[in-house]
């Protein structure tokens, strides 16, 4: 077999989706099997090639030097890999109906298909150049879904989005360049890059870039100088906010960080120094700091943006921990939070779709019209508090252990940042779904003030819905294959 | 210990209940779904007696699967848990059952028996956990699908009591959850076996110390212990009349179970534990008792009442702990709470009798309902006469056990601890005092007093049949065990005591003699307490005549109210003021720092390099590109244009007046500058917010790190 069949998963969706305008499709439901084909496609192709991967690396071109585009599977690339390629067909097949009303939909799903091809790509990255190709590739490919609406706020987000992300990447780029003069390889290597004696005298220095360069792949993973985009770019359609700002596009952050700690710079050189201790006290506080603006904020697609935030910083907490069973709750959580997020980003969606409401405070005895959705945002925000035995909980359970063992003061606060995060997510979660289920006697019912009286969405809402929300319970209750698997990632094994 | 995988059917069968009742008996189907419910719980309870019976007569079961939830879940049958299932699937039975009647004109039926066995499953799950994570894991399901008992009214009150209780619940949850973590970093394993052994072998004590107490919060909380009870007495009034039942007579003993196994087995050798259990329960025992007082509502009273019983059993904990397992204590605490919840099995569904017919809990409205019941009254005097302790009955003998370890305790302590020991036994004797006289309150109340007008018109039979029976069995037992402790409630208790800490760590005589002197004065002084406290306090104070009517007051003041007047006004309003304020602050922060950072020089330079573009664009378009502006007219324009233009403009008049007299120049510089200035400043504002600002700040980092690598 041919070892340029890496490619493929890659190059495939983009194509397809650059080439989609010229194809006049004749009705939106043409459109619609062709996106969905697509999706599929390359689904079972990255995960075809998970199952069969290339033992040795795949050098795409050679820039200059040391300089290549190099592709290769391994333990993290799977994880994250096979995280997208689940949830790719289903968060297509819920754009469909989203979409119907939307303007511009055929330029709004060629995007939305060549992003699958750019994040498989984040996954499949061999070496730091490539990754930071992809990541680059990333912002702008997923710009215009952003400022889809074109309305004036949504332009606003578009821009406020680019100039983080560029600024970020600027960042990014210095620890790249040290990593390039100073280490032995660009290549990932479990354990880091800095073997060799170039490297004495300059570890300060180079614990300085690494934070550097966390801030900078943070601005994607939304840690907390560096947030205020998310919030803003909930205004893009649901499928955008759930699928990209929930899974995609900020855990392409979070892997981007936990790439550069475990493969580039490694935990020798960080474990216990200053850098370490930065990180982590950046990630314990945007913990906290997502989880009180989402319990003070009535807007609910604005709220489940803030708990991202919030969300996001477990894994960058757990990654930073620097140690396996800390990377092992932090990938557990990139896991389990996405299957958790998109199905409450889908909920708060279908309930805009259908019933035009935006704010909390108006969603009073929801539950009545809609119950297959309050369904899903009870199942699903269950998972995001941690009730056990939701996958949730064996995440925190694990971050949390992790950093208990770990026993450094940063370490610790973040633990017990990490609980008040959890009662705040409770306070958040159940302040709708109260609402939603045990209207107040004297409430009203959700007038139809929306473009159709409130009810649940079609079957192509709700079979992703159902069956994201059904892997939400699965994750939880059969965790220990995925856990082990998770542990020989972190062990250096795979 | 046999392995038994079929134990795990004791929760299956619950789980899969609720199943079947939510799919196959949707609305318009309520016999169909009546009938399923009771089939189901007898089945639960018939599956109980055929796991835990063998047991009780020796051996046991263990239960192990490892492949669910991540970690694991371990199960165990021993001969505390069997008592304990046999007594929840029995109430659960009755409950029931005698939720047929109760919930007859109520709407969400369907919910409220799927959320019933829903608990069930959680509760078993939780007595039968044999390691920590377990028991955390049903433990929550507990408390989350309970919540819906409370809310089942839907009522603002209703839910107002159900935002506590979910709210204490969630940060008892997670406060536990923070104890677990550092137990499981101490000791490094959380099954129930061997937790004894890995905590004794523990170095960093005042870890393990912090452990247990983040654990005591979470299981307190359930529990209701002081200062977390807040939930119960605003609960229980307002969730249906068996759900009450339960709620007081088996979910809090779900926290008394964690109780145990921090008291007996995880902190025994940590005496600072034991006293802390100790004065926590005492204050919760005294505290539960004068709230019973003063409550005039019926299922009010009987709530505090619960948080007074558990201060009796917390004690009871706390002394197993001091004494490190004496006999006395163990017994006491383990029969305590095996009364209580027989107790409360009894007198709850009473006071949801009293609901059914008269639609009224308050103490006024309820005046007189008992007369001409006999059964109502048997029932109601043995649940009374337990509670408060009155010899022959059961709760006599374990008050006596509880207060017989506290006055062995006494002898073991000298000093200060000694003295601290005998003002518990006062506080447990005026608390016992105050348990007969809001017990005595109640019994006037439903049987002495003038029926009120509401009860003058309920005629309707008020008991049917198989209710009957059910109470009566509990009932029944109160008064038997009482009769024959020996021959019943002690040997519940020893097969419970392993449970209490390893074997041969509980040590000393178990059996006081019940009737002598010396036992039965402790009750007497308490009695006596109790006697004296209706006829002065409750009969001159909390009581009035008016007119024909008896009317019950509320005198306790408004404050009094831990929740309202601490809990509340903390975290609704202190807490989010503060962190929201932190937030803000935060941001705030880093937008100077972000300002600072990028430095004045930084700042003036881009400024600088917005402004030349914008110059130079405005420039292209004043110039090449310039069309004929009509003439704009302004409100205002920036400080300096205007100064310039004034400058300007008068030397232009200067020159008019003197050079150019005949061709005077007629334009307005002050016009001229601020439509330029604004202008500018409109492009400097479109380019600092366009793409190319943040590519310029881009720029700037690569910049510097190519001067680094240069000069580096």
């Amino acid at each position: 077999m041919s070892k340029y069949i890496i490619l493929l998963p890659i190059v495939f969706p983009i194509l397809m989706g650059a080439l989609l305008p010229l194809f006049r499709f004749r009705s939106r439901k043409a459109r619609n099997i062709y996106v969905e084909l697509v999706t599929a496609l390359t689904s079972i192709l990255a995960v075809w090639m998970i199952f069969h991967r290339p033992s040795e690396d795949f050098i795409v071109l050679n820039l200059a030097g040391e300089l290549a585009v190099m592709l290769h599977i391994d333990g993290l690339g799977m994880v994250f890999g096979a995280l997208i390629s689940v949830l790719w067909p289903f968060a297509a097949l819920y754009a469909f109906e989203y979409m119907e009303r939307e303007e511009k939909d055929n330029a709004f799903f060629s995007f939305y298909t060549m992003t699958f091809g750019v994040t498989l790509g984040i996954a499949y990255a061999g070496n730091l150049m490539t990754m930071y190709m992809f990541y680059e590739l990333l912002t702008l490919v997923t710009l215009p879904l952003v400022m889809h609406g074109m309305g004036k706020t949504a332009v606003a987000a578009g821009k406020k989005y680019m100039t983080y992300s560029i600024g970020g990447a600027a960042f990014a780029f210095i620890g790249f360049i040290f990593v390039y003069r100073l280490g032995d390889t660009m290549n990932f290597t479990f354990g880091g890059v800095f073997g060799s004696a170039a490297v004495a005298g300059k570890e300060n220095l180079l614990r300085a870039v690494y934070v550097l360069a966390v801030l900078g792949f943070g601005v994607k993973a939304a840690i907390f100088p560096f947030h205020a985009w998310l919030p803003s770019a909930a205004v893009a359609p649901t499928p955008v906010t759930a699928l990209l700002h929930a899974v995609a596009v900020v855990k392409s952050g979070a892997f981007a960080i936990i790439r550069i700690t475990y493969y580039s710079y490694g935990t020798g050189l960080l474990e216990g120094s200053f850098a370490q201790k930065i990180v982590l006290g950046l990630a314990a506080v945007t913990i906290l700091y997502g989880s009180v603006r989402a319990v003070r904020e009535p807007h609910l697609k604005r709220r489940l943006a803030y708990s991202t935030i919030s969300n996001l910083s477990y894994i960058v907490f757990g990654a930073a921990l620097m140690t396996p069973a800390g990377m092992r709750g932090g990938m557990l959580h990139l896991a389990a939070h996405a299957f958790v997020k998109i199905v409450l980003f889908y909920c708060a969606g279908a309930i805009l779709h259908r019933s035009g409401l935006e704010y909390v405070r108006d969603m009073d005895g929801l539950g009545k019209k809609m119950p297959f959705v309050t369904a899903c945002f009870f199942a699903a925000g269950l998972g995001l508090i941690g009730l056990p035995p939701m996958s949730g909980f064996i995440s925190k359970w694990n971050i949390g252990t992790a950093g208990i063992a770990q026993g450094s003061g940063p370490a610790v606060f973040g633990v017990i940042a990490v609980l008040i995060s959890a009662l705040l997510t409770a306070v958040y979660i159940f302040g709708f779904l109260i609402r939603a289920c045990f209207p107040a006697a004297d409430g009203k019912l959700p007038d139809a003030s929306g473009r159709t009286a409130p009810s649940d969405p079609s079957w192509r809402m709700k079979l992703p819905m159902a069956v994201l929300t059904a892997m939400v319970l699965l994750i939880g209750f059969f965790a220990e294959p995925i856990s082990e698997f998770l542990t020989r990632v972190a062990n250096g094994q795979i | 210990m046999a392995e038994n995988l079929w134990l795990t059917l004791l929760l299956v069968l619950p789980f899969a209940g609720a199943l079947i009742l939510c799919g196959f008996c949707g609305q318009g189907r309520g016999r169909a779904m009546y009938l399923t419910a009771d089939l189901l719980a007898a089945a639960e309870f018939a599956l109980a007696l055929f796991f835990a019976v063998p047991v009780l007569c020796g051996g046991g079961y263990t239960c192990r699967i490892k492949e669910l939830c991540g970690f694991g879940l371990s199960f165990e049958l021993d001969g505390f848990r069997a008592v304990w299932l046999i007594i929840l699937s029995f109430m659960w039975l009755t409950a029931v059952v005698f939720s047929k009647e109760y919930m007859e004109h109520h709407r969400h039926v369907l919910r409220y028996y799927c959320f019933t066995f829903l608990t069930l499953g959680a509760t078993a799950g939780v007595f039968l956990s044999a390691d920590l994570l377990t028991t955390f894991l049903f433990f929550e399901l507990m408390s989350f699908t309970s919540y819906v008992w409370v809310a089942q009214e839907e009522t603002k009150g209703a839910l107002r009591a159900a935002e506590t209780y979910l709210a204490v619940a969630v940060l008892g949850g997670l406060v536990m959850l923070m104890g677990l973590f550092l137990l499981y970093h101490l000791t490094g394993t959380l099954a129930l076996d061997g937790l004894r052994e890995a905590c004794a072998a523990v170095q960093e004590r005042g870890m393990l110390l912090a452990a247990g107490i983040l654990m005591l919060f979470g299981f307190g909380a359930k529990a209701g212990m002081f200062p977390l009870h807040i939930w119960l007495p605003k609960a229980h009034p307002v969730a249906p009349a068996p759900a009450s039942a339960l709620l007081s007579g088996v979910l809090t003993k779900a926290g008394i179970f964690g109780v145990i196994l921090l008291s007996g087995n995880i902190m025994h050798q940590e005496k600072e534990f034991g006293w802390l259990v100790l004065f926590l329960g005492a204050a919760t025992m005294l505290h539960g008792a004068v709230l019973g007082v003063f409550s005039v509502d019926l299922k009010r009273t009987l709530a505090c009442s619960s948080v007074s019983q558990i201060g009796f059993i917390l004690v009871g904990l706390g002394m197993v702990n001091l004494t490190g397992g004496n006999a006395l204590a163990v017994n006491g605490a383990f029969l305590h709470a095996v009364n209580h919840s027989l107790i409360k099995l009894v007198l709850f569904l009473l006071a949801g009798v009293v609901y059914c017919r008269l639609h009224s809990l308050d103490l006024t409205q309820i005046c007189g309902f008992g007369r001409k019941k006999p059964f109502f009254l048997a029932v109601f005097l043995c649940g009374a006469f337990a509670v408060a302790g009155m010899p022959l009955f059961s709760g006599y003998i374990s008050k006596t056990l509880l207060h017989e370890a506290i006055v062995e305790g006494g002898e073991l302590f000298a000093g200060s601890a000694g003295v601290l020991l005998s003002v518990t036994e006062w506080v447990f004797l005026v608390s016992g005092g105050l348990t007969a006289a809001y017990m005595l309150k109640l019994f006037t109340v439903l049987f002495l007093d003038e029926p009120s007008e509401r009860v003058k018109k309920c005629t309707r039979n008020y008991l049917s049949m198989p209710v009957r029976l059910l109470l009566a069995v509990p009932a029944g037992f109160l008064l038997l065990a009482g009769l024959l402790p020996d021959r019943i409630l002690l040997p519940a208790a020893e097969q419970a005591s392993a449970f209490f800490g390893a074997a041969g760590a509980v040590h000393g005589a178990g059996a006081p003699h019940w009737f002598s002197m010396e036992n039965l004065s402790g009750a007497g002084i308490s009695i006596g307490i109790g006697i004296f406290v209706y006829f002065t306090v409750v009969r001159q104070w909390l009581r009035k005549r008016d007119g024909q009517e008896t009317v019950y007051v509320n005198r306790l003041p408004a404050w009094y109210d831990l929740e309202e007047s601490v809990y509340r006004p903390l975290f609704l309003r202190l807490l989010p003021f503060l962190l929201a304020g932190a937030c803000r602050l935060a941001e705030s922060v880093v937008e100077k720092t972000a300002w600072f950072l990028s430095g004045p020089l930084l700042a003036a330079v881009c400024r600088l390099a917005d402004k030349l573009v914008a110059g130079i664009v405005w420039l292209i378009s004043g110039t090449m590109l310039s069309e004929k502006k009509p003439r704009e007219h302004l409100h205002g324009a920036g400080r300096i244009a205007y100064c310039a233009g004034r400058v300007m403009d008068d030397l232009v008049l200067l020159l008019n007046r003197t050079v150019r007299r005949k061709r005077p120049i007629q334009k307005s510089f002050v016009h001229i500058f601020a439509v330029g200035g604004r202008r500018t400043r409109r492009t400097a504002g479109l380019v600092a917010r366009s793409v190319s600002y943040g590519l310029m700040l881009a720029g700037i980092g690569l910049v510097i790190t190519m001067l680094y690598l240069l000069l580096g």
